[in-house]
């Protein structure tokens, strides 16, 4: 994945593409809203981290200038400001996704990953070995035998498999499915996976689902 | 004042003056018509008669070629009309006085006169009455002015003393407001009274919070330095090193959640329009909220019992506000109680509220910790060892209250009722389509843990 990060704090944006690089994507670092949308005009990107606050403009000028000249490009807003209104914002301005700082690293990776995902393709059907998942009529078969699914555990089961083999956070699971961004104490989304987890390995071999410790949970595509 | 002397000085001279002028007219008339029935004889016994009479005022000339031929007053002859004139008196002195001259047939020239000697005193009364009216209300204006003057400045002195002392840095200071009637000074101070003990309480409160904070974040922070210590002193393999950073990492974690927890609190507590309400039916979206907790609920051996009110109840808020209110309610319920108990969510209708309550079988709290524990940071000693940071309960406060409503809490004997109350939509039949929940999958099925109670 080609990834433009529009980060101002040096440390910050260095820690970034680090990451990224370490994890196997291209990093390009620019630090000013002007020179973010330079770069947009040359190069492919495959998906931007943009900052809120920029020295130049505000980073949601940027954003809503990228989106008047047409760009489709997927956009993590960064920011520091955590208020439900700022989030509203960043999303009502063309952000595809909204990450508060501090986060960490395999959170924003993970985010990325499922966004650059979301544009690139939208099925009706998704077949991951031998688990078959409808996303129309919210029916799941493993090996041919029909799952009976609560309707969040199907959601969980959709979000996991429209991201195959790509880590999902907790607050990924907590944001997309219930629209909660805050973290309850108790253990919400774990005991969805696990519910989830028990009905899997009841109509099938093995259990598909990985447990990433303290990040969330990936869906396999060969176990 | 000086006006209104002039103004009744001129009327009451010019109405006088007319008054005088009727007079000197009806007197000569009198004579004329002397003169006509018995000529010049006659009217010289009229004037005789009339000089003579001790209730006369008026004098009398008559003239011929300029001459006085009989007069009373020692003045020359004036021309036919009425005008002032001066004359001499018995002494000799020049004195005013008014007439009427009127031309006889026979040439001669008949003058009655006044003297203006009473229409002066009379001016001269007025005058001087008014002078002393005035004085007198000058030296009352002045001595009131002066009294009222030191009177402002001595009850806006305290005012001032209180203020100094207050930006000195002694904020108990108060204005002294008596009981009973109130002047427009007391009513301001006892206002400036209210607001400076608004300030107090939330200086006060930024205080216990500032502290609380201060104490709750030096603690984790703390942990989290001898973590990283060890992590660098001990002699280190990887798997233990791997350790020491994972608590680390969780210890991070804790402090940034609790900045989290203090940011939304901060949010809420603030008010204002920055938040975009919206009508929903509040029974959809306590389910969905306890949809989510179920599991988790369940899980940890405890039950959930949902019980929702029949009428449709319609609330106008931020929903994500709501649903965190809930859910950190239930999060409570969990967390406080042992195993085996049983976790009730009731939604109903109160009036033109709506009323949220979530109550266990737990152990409850005591009944003097009951308001303490509303309050930002506190946590029961007892509790001390499960996860949270003190900040639910003020948050979910400080919720209800952004909603027109209030947080209660009370025994549920036992165990413990949490009860929010939310102001209902003031028209609930003009729910527009933005309610919520926006979308709810065809194949959502009654939830499993819904009994209805």
């Amino acid at each position: 994945m080609d990834v433009l990060v529009v980060e101002d704090d040096a440390r910050t944006g260095e820690l970034i593409c680090a990451g990224l690089a370490a994890r196997g994507h291209r990093a390009t670092l620019v630090a000013t809203g002007s020179a973010a949308l330079a770069a947009m005009e040359r190069g492919r990107f495959d998906a931007a981290v943009l900052d809120r606050m920029l020295p130049d403009m505000d980073g949601m000028e940027a954003l809503r200038e990228l989106r008047r000249r047409g760009s489709r490009l997927p956009i993590l807003v960064l920011t520091a400001l955590g208020s439900v209104t700022n989030r509203v914002e960043g999303l009502d301005a063309g952000g595809d996704d909204y990450l508060v700082k501090p986060f960490a690293l395999d959170e924003l990776v993970a985010r990325l990953g499922a966004l650059h995902r979301r544009i690139a393709e939208a099925p009706a059907k998704i077949v991951i070995d031998e688990l078959e998942i409808d996303l129309l009529s919210r029916h799941v078969h493993r090996g041919g035998r029909y799952v009976p699914l609560q309707p969040r555990e199907f959601d969980v089961l959709a979000l996991m498999a429209r991201n195959v083999g790509r880590p999902i956070t907790r607050k990924m699971f907590l944001e997309q499915i219930w629209q909660i961004h805050y973290d309850p104490s108790t253990n919400v989304v774990d005991s969805h996976v696990s519910r989830l987890r028990g009905k899997l390995r009841s109509s099938g071999q093995g259990d598909p689902i990985e447990t990433i410790q303290g990040i969330g949970y990936r869906l396999c595509d060969s176990g | 004042m000086a006006l209104l002397g002039a103004a009744i000085y001129i009327a009451a001279h010019a109405s006088f003056v007319s008054l005088q002028d009727e007079d000197l007219a009806k007197q000569t008339a009198t004579l004329k018509k002397e003169y006509a029935e018995g000529g010049r004889p006659d009217l010289l016994a009229a004037i005789v008669k009339h000089a003579r009479s001790p209730a006369n005022s008026f004098r009398y000339g008559l003239y011929v070629d300029g001459r006085a031929i009989a007069s009373d007053i020692d003045a020359p002859a004036q021309p036919p009309g009425v005008r002032d004139f001066v004359y001499r008196d018995a002494r000799g002195a020049r004195d005013d006085a008014r007439g009427v001259t009127t031309r006889l047939p026979d040439g001669s020239l008949l003058l009655v006169a006044v003297d203006s000697g009473g229409l002066e005193r009379l001016d001269a009364v007025i005058i001087t009455l008014f002078s002393l009216a005035l004085g007198v209300i000058l030296m009352l204006g002045l001595v009131g002015a002066i009294l009222l003057g030191r009177h402002l400045a001595r009850r806006l002195d305290r005012i001032s003393a209180t203020a100094e002392a207050i930006a000195g840095g002694d904020l108990s200071h108060r204005l002294d407001v008596p009981s009973g009637s109130l002047d427009e000074f007391d009513r301001v101070g006892a206002s400036l009274n209210a607001m400076l003990d608004r300030i107090t309480g939330l200086l006060e409160e930024l205080r216990q919070v500032s502290n609380d904070l201060a104490h709750d974040l030096r603690t984790p922070l703390a942990r989290l330095r001898s973590e990283i210590e060890s992590g660098l002193t001990a002699p280190s393999d990887a798997p233990s090193l791997r350790a020491t950073l994972e608590r680390a990492q969780a210890q991070s974690d804790s402090l940034l959640s609790l900045f989290g927890a203090i940011l939304s609190l901060a949010e809420v507590s603030a008010g204002g329009r920055q938040f975009d309400f919206v009508e929903i039916e509040l029974g959809a979206l306590a389910r969905e909220v306890c949809e989510m907790h179920a599991p988790a609920i369940e899980d940890s051996g405890r039950s959930l019992h949902v019980s929702m009110s029949q009428e449709a109840l319609t609330i106008r808020c931020e929903p994500a506000l709501i649903r965190q209110a809930i859910s950190n309610l239930l999060d409570n319920a969990l967390i406080h109680t042992p195993a085996g108990t049983t976790i009730r969510l009731v939604v109903q209708p109160a009036e033109h509220q709506a009323r949220i309550i979530v109550e266990d079988d737990g152990p409850g709290i005591p009944e003097e910790d009951m308001q303490r524990v509303l309050k930002r940071f506190v946590r029961l000693d007892r509790s001390r060892l499960t996860p949270g940071h003190g900040l639910g309960l003020s948050f979910v406060g400080s919720v209800a209250a952004l909603h027109a409503g209030s947080l209660e809490l009370e025994s549920a004997r036992p165990g413990l009722r949490a009860i929010v109350l939310v102001s209902r939509a003031a028209d609930a039949s003009a729910r527009s389509n933005r309610s919520w929940p926006p979308v709810i999958p065809a194949s959502a099925s009654p939830l499993p843990f819904a009994r209805p109670s």
